[in-house]
């Protein structure tokens, strides 16, 4: 079920106003950020996020396509590598 | 025979059915169509006159997005998931459920006909 409208979209706040700081700096340095629930807002645009997965730290250049989205939807949480081989399995289980 | 938005040619069913041969037309969107056009959902498409016909087909191209431009316009959408590079996009390129289903079983209209691993179940490790 999508979010109330009567809320707006959820933004974190300390991550905007730190946004907000850069912007009236005009600066553009990465922000390291645990905030992947965060929807990205026209502010977010031209700034890099450094979103963590869980492990580390992917960095994230915001575009005004992304507007709309969250940053955790560009930082992803699974690595998936492949299916082990039959080789690689027979020798596991002797 | 009728033949309304290009290539659609509905038979000798009730107009009400036949739009819904066009791509993009559905149970509501024909009512929806008919009660714009004062023609009765009931009559048959072999019934209508040409004027019903160009009065329809004016209503669709006023109103709905239909047929090659709709599948077009989903397929722009996928691809704007894909070119920013969001979860939903990657999904979508590797062929599994892009709206958080489970993938352990299941799932196979996304991932299409079951590739059998041989050894992956029954005799495991004596």
């Amino acid at each position: 079920m999508s979010r109330s409208l009567k809320k707006g979209p959820y933004v974190d706040e300390k991550l905007y106003g730190k946004v907000q700081r850069l912007n009236a700096q005009n600066k553009r340095l990465p922000i390291k950020t645990w905030a992947r629930a965060c929807t990205i807002v026209p502010e977010f645009v031209g700034h890099i996020f450094q979103v963590h997965n869980g492990r580390h730290f992917t960095d994230v250049f915001c575009t005004e396509d992304m507007v709309g989205h969250k940053l955790g939807e560009f930082s992803p949480t699974r690595m998936f590598r492949g299916h082990t081989q039959k080789k690689d399995r027979v020798k596991l289980r002797h | 025979m009728p033949r309304i938005a290009g290539v659609d040619i509905p038979e000798k069913k009730k107009i009400r059915y036949c739009l819904r041969y066009i791509h993009g037309i559905g149970p509501k969107a024909a009512d929806d169509i008919l009660a714009e056009a004062g023609i009765s959902p009931e009559k048959r498409s072999s019934e209508l006159t040409d004027q019903e016909v160009s009065q329809i087909a004016s209503i669709i191209d006023a109103g709905y997005i239909i047929e090659g431009a709709l599948r077009r316009q989903v397929q722009q959408h996928i691809q704007r998931l894909k070119d920013i590079r969001s979860y939903r996009g990657e999904r979508h390129r590797r062929g599994l459920p892009v709206r958080g289903q489970r993938t352990r079983c299941n799932a196979r209209t996304r991932k299409g006909k079951r590739k059998t691993v041989a050894g992956k179940k029954g005799v495991r490790g004596h």
